[in-house]
């Protein structure tokens, strides 16, 4: 966990300490068809064991960096206002517990950002592909290393300039093998993140 | 240990590079003016050339009205600049041609139409990231650019003419060809055709426009040729790669 503190503390504050702040002008983000985001996540995977059945309550630090692409010009004219992009996302998570594993994954993803604020964008972002681990062979809930990772969740961008922006979200995870092996009973976690991103 | 690939491992490389090659691919194509009208080009006596000001641009974005981009504001000038069709050219806001001074007073409207297609777009991409973008190169994504430009121009007497003209264009591309330059360069050309087809119409009437001097007898006359000033992807609109160029 030390290790895990610093290293989360020195993505925090490296990013604050590269990115550029503008205090005069207004910062209002033109991201138009085309526009490319390239980013770094960083979470903490917490279990949830939803059924009795589910022991495992593994635990460790999640890193996801992502590039992706926006696809639309903005949707609608309220406050449901967005953008729709897509991208693919890499996953690597260091489970601590039970056991020191690890997992690699890669999901392509689509994320809607809402658009009416200027600087802070909320966002909701889905995320889906084929992920390997070595604790999933070990464990009661699932039978084998090859398995899938869904996540759906949310957060919200802060522009720090109209090309950076740091980000705060949540998602729900679940990792199964989509019935290849059995047992397939399926890992769930919360993931709380924070995160940048640059666009271009 | 220096072996040479295998055929399949080359095949694989060949069909990834074809296929990433195609996924970066886009193009742009115009749906041939409206109201087109034959290039015009006219001679004109130099001195029968009366000032332009250009005193409103009006745009509208999709029906709402919108602050008219500076950048807009230049193309429009520069083309009628192009022409050759006035001495000089003055812009509202701007410096002013002198009050006794005879000129012509110009008034645009431009109202623009974009469909970005933007719901296809979310279901396509969707789609293609549901492949693990596998299908990126087979699914291309599409963005619509209309412009519809009404000239009103009014001479230093008076009388007023008015012109109409409309364009229309397409860009399409796949996933990772996707970047914003090709909407700009889209919008931008659909502008230039549009204005390119309305400029050609004063120029029809380029003789409205020349102050009624007369020669001095036996005095040199020094003429101008005006026209609109075209580049040659204009004159056949046509799918094109928007990687070529389009200046002239």
């Amino acid at each position: 966990m030390p290790f895990l503190n610093r290293v989360l503390t020195a993505l925090a504050l490296g990013s604050l300490m590269t990115t550029p702040f503008l205090y005069a002008a207004e910062i209002s983000p033109t991201i138009t068809v085309g526009t490319q985001e390239v980013g770094l996540a960083v979470g903490y995977i917490l279990p949830h064991r939803l059924t009795e059945d589910h022991t495992t309550k593994q635990e460790g630090p999640a890193f996801m960096p992502s590039w992706m692409i926006t696809i639309t010009d903005p949707l609608g004219s309220s406050w449901y206002r967005g953008q729709v992009s897509i991208g693919a996302e890499m996953v690597y998570i260091q489970f601590q517990e039970p056991i020191l594993t690890h997992g690699v994954g890669f999901t392509p993803k689509i994320k809607y950002s809402f658009v009416a604020g200027d600087r802070i964008r909320p966002y909701a972002e889905f995320a889906g592909g084929p992920f390997w681990s070595d604790l999933t062979g070990k464990i009661p809930e699932e039978s084998g290393q090859f398995n899938f990772i869904l996540s759906a969740g949310f957060g919200v961008s802060y522009f720090l300039t109209d090309q950076a922006a740091l980000n705060v979200g949540y998602r729900f995870q679940h990792i199964s093998n989509a019935g290849t092996s059995y047992p397939n009973i399926g890992l769930n976690a919360s993931l709380p993140l924070v995160g940048f991103s640059f666009y271009f | 240990m220096g072996q040479l690939p295998s055929r399949s491992l080359i095949r694989i490389s060949l069909a990834m590079a074809l296929g990433l090659g195609a996924g970066c691919s886009h193009w742009i194509e115009f749906a041939t003016p409206i109201e087109t009208t034959p290039t015009t080009n006219t001679t004109v006596a130099t001195d029968d050339r009366v000032p332009l000001l250009l005193e409103t641009i009006r745009v509208t974005h999709n029906g709402s009205s919108i602050a008219p981009p500076a950048l807009l504001e230049r193309q429009v000038l520069g083309a009628i600049e192009a022409t050759r069709l006035f001495s000089q050219h003055f812009q509202s806001g701007h410096s002013q041609p002198s009050a006794d001074q005879a000129r012509v007073t110009v008034h645009l409207s431009i109202d623009n139409v974009v469909e970005p297609h933007a719901g296809q777009a979310a279901l396509r991409g969707f789609i293609i990231g549901a492949s693990m973008f596998t299908l990126a190169p087979f699914i291309s994504l599409n963005y619509d650019y209309a412009t519809e430009m009404s000239l009103e121009m009014e001479r230093w007497d008076g009388q007023i003419k008015q012109y109409h003209a409309t364009s229309t264009g397409s860009a399409h591309y796949h996933l990772f060809g996707a970047n914003p330059e090709i909407i700009e360069q889209l919008k931008g050309q659909v502008t230039e055709v549009c204005l390119s087809s309305l400029l050609n119409q004063v120029i029809q009437d380029s003789t409205f426009y020349l102050a009624n001097k007369e020669q001095p007898p036996g005095g040199p006359i020094r003429t101008v040729s005006v026209g609109v000033r075209r580049s040659p992807s204009r004159a056949v609109p046509v799918s094109q790669p928007i990687t070529e160029p389009f200046r002239q």
